[in-house]
């Protein structure tokens, strides 16, 4: 608070002073009151106004200035109240208990939400989980009866499925998720192995190398985030596959290269935002703009770096880059 | 070859039961009450145990079950989750699938388990030929052919079924459950190249083509 300001604030107070004081001196000049009298009552009079003035500066400056370095210095600016100390004069003790009451009251609504929101989540995994058995019970009816019409179909819904599981997983605060090392050729085989059918009936040939490496991860997470690259690939016309682990010493980069329509310099940038389906969403439909959303923020989660490259009409290489920090090793 | 189907969803359960019947195993559906006890007194070769069941939990009776007995036991759930298959693998299952499953798949899991579980010293045998997985070779009176790994895992199949319709499927699915992302050429190519290993060997004909069904090794 400077002291412009707060004498500005104060203005309209010392011209009412100022009036008053003019009446006091003209009633005093009408009754005759000696000249040093008026000096005096004058000088002392001013003097207690200073002081009070001085006095009522002081300690707000203390308690504004506080406040605002404390707003300034804090990266949550909600958890203000929490930092106020009650002040002695009114106004500022109105202030506290009003910024108090609000602060409780945006608690609540703010707890409410999340218990709803978590209460969603729940339910959504709890219908996943129900879901997926007359999705196994249809495929065994399948394999069983020997019809191999309906398999494409219940993958497909196996995979809608999976997408919601994720997207619940990936916005939770919860850690339900196990970083532990994994192989990648096992987490890739088990990928590929599920999405045979499809790779085979339109001659996508795979290719794999240095998959043997151990990564620090969660197997079903980045089982999702392999099978939702493949998914792209098989559906965005590639017909080589090229998954690739290169170990670099503080670090692993997975390469899932394939040689389909590519990606357009323009959309590049945005591949990884909400519900932006670009150019190939446009020409070739069926996107939601959600998978490598969800694998952007399932790899945010886990701590993994995710990028793009693309050169248009010749390649995809999405690289998956997993640490080695030594805080992540389970004992 | 016995197996107890533990399963509270009867769809999935009868549905279960027949793909195993129809891959020549022996099911039998436990049912929803007393279920450790039926664990126990199945007699069966392997389980098939869910983890979701009604007022119990799969790996809790794992857990137990694995105190009095050591019959292979392989957990089913709708649960992608890996603290689940952390969980039930520490506390001794012998694999972990998660539903919907592909019944190939499922079923290769259940015969490598079955495999591991008999562990069986003596070499497995073709006829008079000696099979052996370590070299990856079939050797019969002194003549050895080197069989590549895919060869092996296309034979192995084969012979595990032997006197059995073997589906060009489950043959692929093997493989690449094995990391050979071969395609339907290269399958071609594999068989006929051990066709000719076994020809080497005095079988030429072990191999038959079944017309649309797949190949039978006899």
């Amino acid at each position: 608070m400077r002291p412009a300001v707060f004498l500005r604030d104060r203005l309209p107070r010392y011209l009412i002073l100022a009036v008053a004081s003019a009446l006091v001196l003209i009633f005093l000049f009408t009754f005759h009151v000696p000249a040093e009298c008026v000096v005096i009552v004058s000088v002392l009079a001013l003097i207690g106004a200073v002081i009070t003035e001085l006095w009522e500066f002081f300690r707000r400056r203390s308690f504004y200035d506080k406040l605002s370095s404390d707003l300034e210095q804090l990266d949550r600016k909600y958890l203000l109240p929490e930092m106020l100390e009650e002040p002695e004069f009114l106004d500022g003790r109105i202030l506290c208990t009003a910024v108090q009451e609000a602060d409780k009251s945006m608690h609540e609504q703010i707890s409410a939400a999340h218990r709803e929101n978590s209460d969603f989540r729940e339910y959504i995994e709890m219908w996943v989980h129900e879901i997926k058995l007359p999705v196994a019970g249809l495929q065994l009816m399948c394999h069983n009866d020997g019809n191999t019409r309906y398999a494409e179909q219940l993958r497909r819904i196996d995979e809608y499925i999976e997408n919601v599981l994720f997207y619940a997983r990936s916005g939770s605060a919860e850690k339900d998720y196990i970083i532990k090392p994994v192989t990648l050729k096992r987490v890739f085989s088990d990928i590929a192995v599920r999405n045979r059918e499809e790779l085979q009936e339109r001659c996508i040939s795979l290719r794999t190398e240095g998959l043997d490496t151990e990564v620090l991860t969660d197997a079903k997470w980045l089982s999702f985030i392999l099978g939702q690259l493949m998914n792209n690939s098989i559906k965005y016309e590639a017909d080589e596959i090229a998954v690739t682990a290169e170990v670099l010493p503080d670090r692993t980069v997975l390469h899932f290269r394939d040689n389909g329509i590519g990606i357009p310099a323009a959309d590049l940038p945005n591949i990884f935002e909400k519900s932006f389906t670009g150019e190939n969403g446009r020409t070739h439909g069926g996107s939601t703009g959600m998978g490598l959303f969800i694998v952007k923020k399932l790899c945010g989660r886990l701590g993994h770096a995710v990028s793009a490259a693309s050169v248009q009409g010749e390649y995809t290489d999405i690289s998956v880059t997993f640490g080695k920090n030594e805080l992540y090793k389970p004992e | 070859m016995k197996i107890l189907i533990i399963e509270d969803d009867s769809a999935l359960r009868s549905e279960l039961s027949v793909l195993l019947k129809n891959a020549g195993y022996d099911p039998v559906c436990a049912e929803m009450t007393e279920i450790p006890a039926q664990m126990i007194n199945s007699g069966a070769d392997l389980i098939l145990l869910d983890i979701n069941l009604p007022g119990t939990n799969g790996e809790t009776l794992l857990q137990d079950f694995r105190k009095r007995s050591t019959t292979p036991v392989i957990m089913l759930t709708s649960r992608t989750s890996e603290l689940d298959e952390v969980l039930s693998m520490s506390y001794g299952a012998d694999d972990f699938v998660t539903k919907p499953y592909n019944p190939t798949i499922l079923l290769l899991r259940i015969s490598a388990v079955l495999k591991r579980s008999a562990k069986t010293g003596t070499a497995q045998t073709y006829h008079d030929a000696e099979v052996s997985t370590v070299r990856g070779s079939l050797t019969r009176g002194g003549n050895e052919q080197i069989l590549t790994k895919n060869e092996m895992i296309i034979f192995q199949l084969l012979l595990d079924r032997i006197g059995e319709i073997v589906t060009r499927d489950e043959l692929m699915t093997a493989l690449w459950d094995n990391d050979e992302f071969v395609n339907d050429n290269a399958l071609s190519v594999n068989i006929s190249r051990l066709r000719a290993k076994l020809g080497e060997l005095g079988f030429p004909d072990a191999i038959v083509t079944r017309k649309k069904q797949g190949y039978v090794l006899i």
